[in-house]
């Protein structure tokens, strides 16, 4: 434990050197160097834990109710640590040299909260008692909250916060419903005490399992909860909106994952609720995603699909262990746990990546970019490295999360169980990769590729290596995970077996092992093929005469940037397909067209009830008015009703 | 090495040698049925000789996955060769959710693909990249839907099992669903090596085309090389479709071999027929079609999973 609380305490230290050197060229420097040894403490401490398989802990003694504070890592908490410290202090890093590109903004308070942010998000996991759990939890809300505030000045992070505050506090009443329901008036709040004690039944359990579902669904985003999280990522910088979508939404699958580890076998109803709102998230957050034409608007709803994906894993281990089949439900939580990391490492890559495009052209919007493949060949490599790996495809990281859930799905469809059903989430995951494919295809290709649209795309250049730096160690943490996947297979399967809370049988779960393998095996092949097919290209191509000549044009010589496919025309015939459900307004004209989406959830039923609380709140207002004469009146009507009250239950207890 | 334990690795270089033929038998057939003499059944063999001789131009304005479209195509047309059990019993390599594996390969090769079509800044090409991956989406849904109904129906997780051996018993007690596996699979195969009623691999009418029109910008040994891997992908596919259709694990090693090559022709012929007896469909109308062979597909899951 003690690296931890010194890695902890580097973070915290990290912060005071913001505050104390406020913007001198020294802090930067401190500030990274802190992060970085606070981050390699951490993650040492986790890697110890998964290693041995032990949980460590310390009780802090305390008087409050709710008993002890009890802080501590378990396997669970050890792999969250890693996803929390590693991105964290990469896009740390990274976010100095991001807010050296802004004049106006004074960079070192958001420098200093996002520190303190990685901190609290350590505590979270770390937390092994309701109250320091709830106390960290709030810490996280507010410390993303100050980071998404982070560019004030424009009124669009301020409408992004407010939607974000209200959010996650519906989910905050959730989780204390959630842990007084747990708790059932005993005294002892630790979390193995509630293990303990959960033998819940009946209404209580459905309660425990909805109330988990919401509270922790809406800091996760699934569909229909995730209406926050698109604007807060669009509106926040680059490096936490890395932080918030790599890091922050996982802890909402910390929460459900911590209470089906404390209440144990969920109820097979539970796993079909789950693995459905996961597709759905799945498919509608891919789907989306393909409509938006603001880069990270784009990519935060790709964040609504992929905790879909894992989601998916996480109802396919529920309805697996319902029905006893341990080794399964270990894919499953396997699949899900491993899919959040995966997707910690490439969000996060792709948002860096974006953040560097938006800096160096000032603008977010595919419609006005284009051929920055030339003008910035190190960030188009990343982009294109975390494209391919959030697509699922061989031989990078994405891949290997999606192989095992695929595989999952497909044994449960072996088995003579109603289990069988979960087989249908294999076509669902296919199509959510096909979406996902057209959607890189058209961010890659319109950002990247062809002639830039607009004159900032055009003066565009390569960003600092504070910008590069964190990029390229993600990038190459990704292509390690898609070559070598033994590498985390067995450790996802470890965990999973814990969050289980039973002993997976050492030679099932070894047929997993043994085909992890085989898919090291395969990226080599694949990797190995295209070696080959490489040097027969070059062999080939040295043999003959090789011209460059303008893009074909049927003749035509007046060709502009103009006349390129836009993102609204490539993303147009697929949404045509799923109709009313892709959420665009289309603009046609005899010389453009342009499609602009919106929020099904958030525009279509969330602002409008807002706008109707508001209207009865107006309604309200004329009990303030201000004068002391009238709270006095106030206050004496609500005495007198209470002592009517005492009055009429029968004087004292 | 027995001949037992070489046939997979014959069969795959059977495939590779084959692979131009598929093609031309289709369009020999078609020429045929339509009252025609057609091209030689071995065209593409010469055309891609001559290709290989052919200077290239590359757009100014491409850059590296322009570059990429042969080798990628190539490498992973190769690779999806070698999870097929192409001999009718195993593939070259095969392990527990190759099927996953198989169909992502060719996603891979779609994505560099469509980037390198985008790579020109053509609008032709651009149409071609939107209509790819917006009938390729649908396709890999249905895709998997036929290969999830396969997985059900032999309880496995692999191609080798799924086409390969036990497959043979299950068309004696389930035959109905996998007729229609079966059709799905034709359907998606049309669509997925973009044949009619999809797309018309004839015509240069670029308003008309979805993969003719992504390697418009391609010339040289790199366009040979495209064809001949969309070639393969073409008789990979068919080679799958025959195996499930028509299991034959049960004979001897040269038997098998046989089947394969007479399996491709057999495609061929088929592909030929349907572009003889139907026009390509409208665009708007492909979405209905491919959703269609899901229909197949996904009614054939259903009964086998009742």
């Amino acid at each position: 434990m003690t690296p931890l609380w010194i890695g902890l305490g580097l973070f915290v230290l990290a912060a005071a050197a913001q505050v104390a050197l406020r913007g001198r060229r020294a802090a930067d420097s401190v500030f990274s160097i802190l992060v970085l040894a606070g981050s390699a403490l951490g993650i040492a401490t986790a890697a110890g834990v998964l290693r041995a398989g032990v949980t460590l802990s310390t009780t802090i003694p305390s008087a409050l109710p709710g008993g002890d504070w009890v802080i501590g890592v378990d396997s669970l908490s050890a792999v969250f640590l890693v996803v929390i410290l590693g991105v964290g202090s990469l896009s740390a890093v990274y976010g100095i040299g991001y807010m050296r590109y802004d004049d106006e903004t004074v960079a070192w308070p958001s420098h200093a909260f996002f520190a303190l942010e990685v901190a609290a998000l350590a505590l979270v996991v770390c937390a092994r008692s309701v109250v320091p759990f709830m106390g960290a939890w709030e810490l996280m809300a507010i410390g993303s909250l100050l980071l998404i505030l982070t560019e004030y000045r424009h009124a669009e992070a301020r409408r992004a916060g407010f939607i974000y505050i209200v959010a996650t506090h519906v989910g905050t009443l959730a989780l204390f419903a959630l842990f007084a329901t747990l708790a059932r008036g005993s005294g002892d709040w630790t979390f193995d005490a509630l293990a303990r004690g959960a033998e819940l039944s009946g209404g209580a359990l459905v309660a425990v399992l909805v109330l988990a579902l919401v509270g922790f669904g809406v800091k996760a985003g699934l569909v229909p909860l995730h209406f926050w999280l698109p604007p807060a990522h669009a509106a926040a910088p680059s490096h936490v909106s890395a932080l918030m979508s790599g890091v922050v939404i996982k802890i909402g699958i910390y929460g459900l994952l911590r209470v089906l580890w404390l209440i144990g076998t969920p109820p097979f109803w539970w796993g079909w609720t789950v693995l459905t709102i996961g597709a759905l998230s799945a498919i509608l957050g891919v789907l989306w995603a393909l409509a938006q034409h603001d880069i990270k608007r784009l990519l935060a709803y790709h964040s609504v699909e992929n905790i879909g994906i894992i989601l998916m894993g996480i109802g396919l281990a529920g309805v697996a262990s319902a029905h006893g089949r341990p080794v399964l439900a270990a894919i499953g939580y396997g699949a899900a746990l491993l899919h959040t990391l995966n997707h910690a490492l490439f969000k996060s890559l792709l948002f860096l990546c974006a953040g560097a495009v938006y800096r160096e052209t000032g603008t977010r919007d595919l419609e006005r970019l284009g051929g920055l493949a030339r003008r910035m060949p190190v960030v188009w490599l990343l982009f294109a490295v975390g494209a391919a790996a959030i697509v699922g495809l061989p031989p990078l990281n994405g891949f290997v999360s999606e192989w095992l859930l695929y595989r999952g799905l497909l044994e449960a469809g072996q088995s003579a169980e109603a289990m069988r059903l979960a087989v249908l989430g294999v076509p669902a995951l296919a199509l959510v990769g096909g979406l996902a494919l057209a959607c890189f295809a058209k961010v890659a290709g319109v950002v990247f590729l062809g002639t830039a649209r607009s004159s900032p795309a055009v003066e565009a250049r390569e960003p600092n290596a504070w910008l590069r730096g964190p990029a390229i160690v993600i990038a190459v943490a990704c292509a390690v995970i898609g070559v070598a996947p033994p590498l985390v297979i067995p450790i996802a399967l470890r965990t999973a077996g814990y969050v289980e809370s039973v002993a997976l049988d050492v030679d099932a779960a070894a047929g997993v092992t043994h085909s992890a393998w085989q898919v090291a095996r395969f990226a080599l092949v694949l990797l190995f093929a295209t070696g080959v097919a490489a040097l027969v290209m070059r062999w080939l191509r040295a043999r003959v005469v090789r011209r460059e000549l303008d893009t074909w044009a049927c003749a035509y010589t007046a060709v502009t940037p103009r006349m390129q496919y836009t993102a609204s025309s490539f993303a147009a015939p697929l949404l045509d397909v799923f109709g009313a459900a892709s959420g665009i307004r289309t603009h046609r004209g005899a010389t453009v067209f342009h499609s602009e989406p919106f929020d099904l959830v958030l525009d279509r039923a969330v602002a409008p009830a807002w706008a109707m609380v508001q209207r009865v709140a107006v309604r309200l207002r004329g009990l303030q008015q201000g004068r002391l004469r009238t709270y006095l009146v106030y206050v004496v009507v609500t005495l007198t009703m209470l002592l009517a009250y005492l009055v009429v239950r029968g004087g004292t207890r | 090495m027995t001949f037992e334990q070489a046939s997979p690795l014959v069969a795959l270089l059977l495939t590779l040698v084959l692979a131009p033929l598929v093609p031309g038998v289709a369009t020999r057939t078609r020429a045929f049925l339509t009252g025609r003499r057609g091209s030689p059944v071995w065209q593409l063999y010469s055309d891609l000789w001559k290709l290989s001789r052919r200077g290239i131009v590359y757009a100014r304005v491409t850059t590296t996955p322009f570059r990429l479209v042969p080798i990628v195509a190539l490498a992973a047309a190769v690779v999806a060769a070698l999870l097929v059990p192409l001999d009718g019993r195993t593939s070259v390599f095969a392990f527990a959710g190759d099927v996953v594996a198989f169909a992502y390969t060719l996603a891979l090769a779609r994505f560099v693909l469509v980037l390198g079509a985008l790579d020109t800044g053509s609008s032709f090409e651009g149409m071609g990249a939107s209509r790819e991956v917006t009938f390729a989406t649908l396709v890999e849904f249905a895709l998997f839907l036929g290969l999830a109904a396969l997985s059900v129906a032999t309880r496995q997780l692999s191609l080798s099992g799924v086409a390969g051996e036990p497959l043979a018993d299950r068309w004696m007690t389930a035959a109905p669903a996998l007729v229609m596996v079966a059709a799905g699979l034709f359907v998606l195969l049309l669509a997925e090596c973009s044949r009619s009623p999809v797309d018309d691999p004839t015509t240069h009418l670029e308003l008309t085309m979805i993969h003719e029109v992504m390697i418009l910008d391609h010339s040289g040994p790199d366009l040979g090389v495209i064809l001949y891997a969309s070639a393969v992908k073409l008789s990979v596919l068919s080679a799958l479709l025959a195996r499930v259709a028509w299991p034959v694990a049960h004979l001897e090693p040269a038997a098998r071999l046989g089947t394969l090559a007479a399996s491709l022709v057999l495609v061929g012929v088929l592909v030929g027929v349907v572009e003889a007896s139907m026009a390509r469909l409208k665009l708007p109308k492909v979405p209905l079609y491919i959703a269609g062979g899901a229909a197949l597909s996904g009614l054939g899951l259903v009964l086998l999973l009742r």
